[in-house]
C-alpha cells in the first residue's frame, strides 16, 4: 500500500465507511436509551416531574358533654424539603438561617423524616408566617424547599385536661414499626398519650395522596391527571362525658394547693365528669418541636407535671376506705349495725405497740355508723383484728382495688392489695406482724389505690353496689354523619348486701350532716351532701387529703374524689374542694341553662 | 440564470426539512416559557431561516471561482475579525464570542469555519508538494493553528476542535494515508493512557509496533515518538492549566453522577429525556422535561434531547436519516467534482456538519462531553443557520458545476 497517493474509490469507501460508523454509533446510543433504558429512564422522568403530596385527614375535634370544645385544629405552615431538588451548601444553610436553627439540627430533622428523595421530609412545623413569607419570596435561595398549610392540634387551656386528652407528636420510628401501624409515614401526627394514643384510629382519619406536577425549580404546576388523588377521610370526633365547667372549677379549686388530683364520676353509668391532674402542663407544647429548655424545665419540676395523678398516682387510701372493712365485717356478721366495741380512749395495746386513734381524746364509745360518721381509728383497728389480713384483703380485692379500671386510657396503674402471701414475699413466712392488719383496717400502710379507683369505689357504694367501667367518650361523631354511642360497661358488683349498704350510705351522710361528723363543715340547705374523708400519712411531707363527696344523698348523681397533697387534715383542704365541684354540678342542675349543640354543628 | 431543475434537491430538501424540524423543536422547547421572548424564538428562527435561504441562494449563483480566488482575502478578513472581537466583543458566562448590533449576536467563529475550509480547500487544490511531505504538512498546520489560537482566547474549546477536522479531513482527502492520520493523532491517546503508567507503556508498545509495521518514514517516527512521550509527561500540567469550567466538563464527562446540578445534572437529564421519550415519543408539548424546565438549554445545545423525547426512536432516527442523506451526497458530489477545489470544499463543509452533529448528538445521549457545539439545522441561533445553509449552497453549487476545472 502505497503511502502517500490513495485512490479516489479508495477514499470515497472509507469516507463513507466513517459516515456509515458514527451514523451507527448514534443509532445504537439511541436504541440503548429509548428501547433497552426505556422502563427505567421513563420512571426516572416521573419520579422528576411527579410529586407525590399526602393529603393529611383532618384529625377529629373533642367536645365536652355540652358541645363546647376540648381539642381542636388551628391552620399552620409547615417547611418541608424535597432532597431531589435541595442543592448542596445553598437549601440548608439558607434554610437553617432563616428559620433560626443549626444546619446541622435541620440536616438531623432531614435525615430522620426522609421518606424518599421526592417527598417533602418535614423539617419545621408551625412556622410564623413572616418567616413563610421570607422563604416564598425568595424561592431561588431554597431549591427543594416547600410548605405545606397543616392543621396544628389545639387544646383548649384551663381545663386541665390534659391527663385524659394527652397529646400527640411526629410519629416516632419504634411506633411506626409496631404490628397494626398502618398508614403512618415518616413525621405523621399520632397520639402520644391518653385520649389521643387509645382512640388514635378513630381521630386520624385516613390520609389521602395528591400526585402534583411539578418543574425543575419545584414550582407547582397543578394537580397530574395521570393518577386520580385518593382523597382524605376525615378523623372522627368525640363527644366526651366531660363538662367544661367542672374541669375549670378542678383547676381552680386545687390551684390553691401545691399538687393533686380529682375525679368527678356519675355512679349510674361510669362517666367521668371531670379529672384533673394538677398542676398540668400545657399539652400544646407537644403539636410542635418542644424547645430543650422548656422540656429541661418540665421534667426537673418537682411537682411532677408529666404524673397523670388519677390513674397513676398511687396513694394510700386511709380513712376513705374504712366504710369498706366496717362492710366487710358487716357481711362477715362479725358486727352488726348496734354493735359497739371497746371504747376509744385514744388509741389502742395490740402487743408491745400501741396504736394511736386520729383524735388524741378518743371517741367513747360508737357503733358501725358512728365509727364511719367520726372516722374512729380504734373501732375500726378492732374490725380490722377479726376480719384478718386475708379476709379484708379478699374485700379491698372483691371492691377492685388491685385491678385496674378499665378506663379507655393508657398508662393506669393498679394500685397494691397486699395479703399474707405479699408480706410472706415481702418479709419472708412468718417475719411480719399480724399488726399490719391494723393498718390496712384504716388504709395506712401498704394499701396503694388511684383517686380514680377510689372514685369507682364509692360510684358503686351509692349505686346499689353496681359499679360500671369509668368512661370518656359520651358519642363518636364519624364525618359520613353516623354516630355510636357507648353503652354503660358493669364490671361488678361490690361485695355487700343492701342492708350494709344502707348501713354505709348512712355513715356517708353523717359525715357531712352529723352532730360529729367529720366533714360537718360542708353542711348546707342546698342539697344533701354525703362523703368520707381521709388523711394519709405520707413519710415523705404532710399528709395527703382525701375526700370523697356524693350527692344528692336521696338519689346520688355524682361523685367527686379528691386528694390534695402534703396539705393535711382530709376535712379541712380536700373537702371544701369537693364541694366546690359539687357545687357546680348542683348549681347548673338546679338553675339549669339551654344547653347549644355541637360547636361545629353552629357553624353550619 | 441556473437551471434549477439540475440542482441537488435530495440535499437541499433534506436540509430544508431540517431546518423546519428545528424551528418545530424550538417552539415546543420553549412554548411553556415564562417570557413571550423566550417563547417567541422560533419565530426568530424562522427568520434566520429566511435570511439563511438568501445566503444559500446568493452562493449558489456566484461562480465557484470567485470564492476560490477570493479564499485567502476572506481567511485574512476574518482572522482580523477575530482579534476585533477579543477587544470589543460583548461577553457572556466568561466567554467573549460575539458582536452585538441590538438584539443580533454575530459570532465571528462560525465564519471563520467557512473561511478555513475555503483557504485549506484552496491550498490543497493547488500545492504541488506530496500529500506527505513535512511542509505540506506544517504549513496547514499553522494555517489551522491561528484562528485556533483566536477562538481558544475567546476561550471556546469545542469549536476550536471543528478547524482540525476540517485539516484532518483535508488531509485525508487530499491523499495522505489514515496511518499518518492515525500517527498524528495519536500523541492525543498518549495523554488519555498517560493517566496509569500501565496504560501508557502498554500504549507504547502498541505505537511502536505500528510504526514499524507501517515504516512511515525515520525522522516522522522519531517526531511521533518524541510528541507522544512529550504529551503523556505533560498531563499534569495540562490539567494544572485548564480552566476550572474545563475541568468540570472533563470530570462530569467521566462521571456525570459527581455533580447532579452542573454539567453532569444536563447530561442526566437529556439522558431521561431521550430514554423517556422510548419509540413513540411522548408527542408535539408533550415532553414533561422539555415542558417543565428539567432540560436545560434545551433550545439550543439540547435539542435533540426535545426530538428524543417528544418523538421518540422516529423521530430521532428521520433526522438522523435526512443528516445521511445529506452526507452520502456530500461524499458523492466530492468525489465526482473535477476541479479539485470544488471536492475539497465539499469535503470540508461536510467535515464541519458530521463534526458537530456527531458531537452534540453524542453529548445528549451522553457518551461525548458537554462542549456547547450547536446541532446543525436544528439548534436556535441565527449566524450558526446561516453558515450551515451557506455550506449547504458550497456543496450545491459544487454539484451543479461539477464538469468545471
Amino acid at each position: 500500500m502505497p503511502l502517500s497517493t490513495l485512490s479516489l474509490k479508495y477514499r470515497q469507501a472509507t469516507a463513507l465507511l466513517i459516515v456509515l460508523g458514527l451514523l451507527l454509533v448514534i443509532v445504537g446510543w439511541l436504541v440503548k436509551l429509548q428501547i433497552l433504558n426505556y422502563r427505567e429512564l421513563a420512571e426516572q422522568s416521573e419520579n422528576n416531574r411527579i410529586r407525590v403530596q399526602p393529603l393529611v385527614a383532618g384529625r377529629g375535634v373533642v367536645y365536652d358533654r355540652e358541645g363546647r370544645i376540648i381539642i381542636d385544629n388551628r391552620p399552620s405552615f409547615t417547611v418541608s424539603v424535597v432532597a431531589s431538588e435541595a442543592v448542596r451548601d445553598t437549601t440548608i444553610p439558607n434554610l437553617a438561617a432563616v428559620i433560626g436553627l443549626d444546619t446541622s439540627v435541620v440536616q438531623k430533622r432531614l435525615r430522620k423524616n426522609l421518606v424518599n428523595r421526592y417527598q417533602p421530609a418535614p423539617i419545621v412545623r408551625d412556622v410564623p408566617f413572616e418567616i413563610v413569607a421570607v422563604i416564598e419570596e425568595q424561592a431561588g435561595r431554597f431549591p427543594g424547599v416547600s410548605i405545606q398549610m397543616e392543621e396544628v392540634r389545639r387544646y383548649t387551656p384551663g381545663l386541665g385536661s390534659e391527663c385524659f386528652t394527652g397529646h400527640v407528636g411526629e410519629v416516632s420510628e419504634e411506633e411506626r414499626r409496631r404490628e397494626g401501624a398502618v398508614g403512618y409515614r415518616l413525621g405523621s401526627i399520632i397520639g402520644k398519650k391518653g385520649l389521643e394514643k387509645h382512640h388514635d384510629a378513630l381521630l386520624r382519619g385516613r390520609e389521602g395522596t395528591a400526585y402534583i406536577e411539578v418543574t425543575a425549580s419545584g414550582q407547582s404546576r397543578g394537580l397530574y391527571e395521570g393518577k386520580a388523588p385518593t382523597p382524605a377521610v376525615a378523623g372522627a370526633d368525640l363527644v366526651l362525658t366531660i363538662d367544661n365547667d367542672l374541669q375549670r372549677e378542678c383547676v381552680a379549686a386545687l390551684g390553691e394547693y401545691c399538687c393533686g388530683a380529682i375525679v368527678a364520676m356519675d355512679p349510674r353509668s361510669g362517666e367521668i365528669l371531670a379529672m384533673t391532674s394538677y398542676p398540668g402542663f400545657d399539652a400544646n407544647i407537644f403539636s410542635t418541636v418542644i424547645p430543650e429548655s422548656l422540656w429541661q424545665s418540665i421534667m426537673q419540676d418537682t411537682t411532677h407535671p408529666l404524673l397523670n395523678r388519677p390513674i397513676s398516682g398511687l396513694y394510700p387510701p386511709a380513712s376513705t376506705t374504712k366504710l369498706l372493712t366496717i362492710g366487710a365485717a358487716l357481711e362477715e356478721g362479725m358486727i352488726s349495725a348496734n354493735t359497739t366495741l371497746k371504747p376509744c380512749y385514744g388509741g389502742l395495746q395490740f402487743g408491745n405497740r400501741y396504736f394511736r386513734c386520729w383524735k388524741p381524746a378518743g371517741h367513747g364509745s360508737l357503733n358501725a355508723v358512728g365509727a364511719i360518721e367520726q372516722s374512729c381509728d380504734v373501732y375500726l383497728y378492732q374490725v380490722g383484728l377479726k376480719l384478718g389480713i386475708d379476709l379484708l384483703s379478699q374485700y379491698f380485692d372483691k371492691c377492685g382495688f388491685g385491678h385496674v379500671t378499665g378506663i379507655a386510657l393508657p398508662g393506669e396503674e393498679d394500685g397494691l392489695n397486699p395479703n399474707s402471701e405479699y408480706y410472706d414475699k415481702r418479709y419472708g413466712k412468718k417475719k411480719w406482724s399480724r399488726g399490719l392488719v391494723l393498718n390496712n383496717a384504716i388504709g395506712q400502710g401498704e394499701i396503694l389505690v388511684t383517686p380514680l379507683q377510689l372514685a369507682q369505689f364509692f360510684c358503686g357504694l351509692v349505686n346499689d353496689g353496681i359499679v360500671y367501667r369509668p368512661r370518656l367518650i359520651k358519642s363518636i361523631q364519624f364525618p359520613g354523619g353516623q354516630q355510636v354511642i357507648p353503652s354503660r360497661q358493669m364490671v361488678r358488683k361490690l361485695p355487700f348486701s343492701s342492708g350494709t349498704l344502707e348501713l354505709l350510705l348512712e355513715g356517708l351522710r353523717l359525715v357531712v350532716e352529723g352532730e360529729h361528723g367529720t366533714a360537718r363543715g360542708l353542711k348546707n340547705n342546698l342539697y344533701s351532701l354525703g362523703g368520707k374523708t381521709g388523711t394519709a400519712e405520707n413519710p415523705h411531707g404532710d399528709n395527703h387529703s382525701w375526700f370523697v363527696g356524693v350527692a344528692p344523698m336521696e338519689r346520688p348523681e355524682i361523685v367527686v374524689c379528691a386528694v390534695v397533697e402534703n396539705a393535711g387534715h382530709g376535712s379541712e383542704v380536700a373537702a371544701p374542694t369537693v364541694k366546690r365541684i359539687i357545687d357546680v354540678y348542683m348549681n347548673k342542675k338546679m338553675n339549669p341553662q339551654p344547653v347549644a349543640g355541637l360547636s361545629h354543628a353552629e357553624g353550619n | 440564470m441556473l437551471n434549477y431543475r439540475d440542482l441537488d434537491w435530495r440535499i437541499i430538501s433534506a436540509a430544508l426539512f431540517l431546518s423546519m424540524i428545528g424551528i418545530l423543536l424550538i417552539m415546543s422547547a420553549q412554548h411553556y416559557a415564562d417570557s413571550a421572548y423566550s417563547q417567541s424564538f422560533y419565530l426568530r428562527q424562522s427568520l434566520w431561516l429566511l435570511i439563511a435561504l438568501v445566503a444559500f441562494a446568493v452562493v449558489i449563483h456566484l461562480p465557484l471561482r470567485l470564492f476560490d480566488v477570493s479564499a485567502y482575502l476572506f481567511f485574512g478578513i476574518t482572522l482580523s475579525l477575530l482579534v476585533l472581537v477579543l477587544l470589543v466583543g460583548s461577553s457572556r458566562m466568561g466567554a467573549t464570542r460575539w458582536f452585538s448590533f441590538g438584539p443580533i449576536n454575530l459570532a465571528p467563529s462560525d465564519v471563520a469555519k467557512l473561511a478555513v475550509v475555503l483557504a485549506l480547500s484552496r491550498f490543497f487544490a493547488y500545492t504541488k508538494l506530496p500529500p506527505a511531505s513535512k511542509r505540506r504538512l506544517a504549513f496547514t498546520a499553522i494555517l489551522t493553528l491561528i484562528p485556533v489560537m483566536l477562538i481558544l482566547k475567546q476561550p471556546d474549546l469545542g469549536t476550536s476542535l471543528v478547524f482540525w477536522i476540517i485539516l484532518f479531513a483535508l488531509w485525508f482527502w487530499s491523499g495522505l494515508s489514515p496511518v499518518y492520520l492515525i500517527l498524528i493523532l495519536s500523541p492525543l491517546a498518549s495523554l488519555v493512557a498517560a493517566s496509569h503508567w500501565l496504560a501508557w507503556a502498554l500504549y507504547f508498545a502498541v505505537l511502536l509496533t505500528f510504526l514499524f509495521l507501517s515504516r512511515p518514514g525515520m525522522l516522522f517516527s522519531v517526531l511521533v515518538v518524541v510528541t507522544n512521550l512529550a504529551f503523556g509527561a505533560i498531563t499534569p500540567y495540562i490539567w494544572n492549566r485548564m480552566a476550572d469550567y474545563q475541568k468540570l466538563r472533563m470530570l462530569t464527562f467521566l462521571d456525570p453522577g459527581r455533580d447532579p446540578r452542573g454539567a453532569g445534572y444536563q447530561i442526566i437529564q437529556s439522558k431521561i429525556a431521550i430514554g423517556s421519550g422510548g419509540v413513540w415519543g411522548k408527542g408535539l408539548l408533550s415532553g414533561s422535561q422539555t415542558r417543565l424546565d428539567f432540560l436545560p438549554e434545551r433550545h439550543t445545545d439540547f435539542i435533540f434531547s426535545v426530538l428524543g423525547e417528544e418523538f421518540g426512536l422516529w423521530g430521532s432516527l428521520l433526522v438522523i436519516m435526512l443528516f445521511g442523506v445529506i452526507f452520502y451526497r456530500a461524499i458523492r458530489i466530492a468525489t465526482r467534482c473535477r476541479s479539485r477545489f470544488a471536492s475539497n470544499v465539499v469535503v470540508g463543509a461536510a467535515a464541519v456538519l458530521l463534526f458537530q452533529f456527531f458531537v452534540n448528538i453524542g453529548m445528549t445521549l451522553g457518551f461525548m462531553p458537554v462542549t456547547g457545539l450547536a446541532l446543525p439545522f436544528l439548534s436556535y441561533g441565527g449566524t450558526s443557520l446561516v453558515l450551515t445553509w451557506a455550506l449547504i449552497g458550497l456543496i450545491v453549487s459544487a454539484d451543479y458545476r461539477w464538469q468545471e476545472y
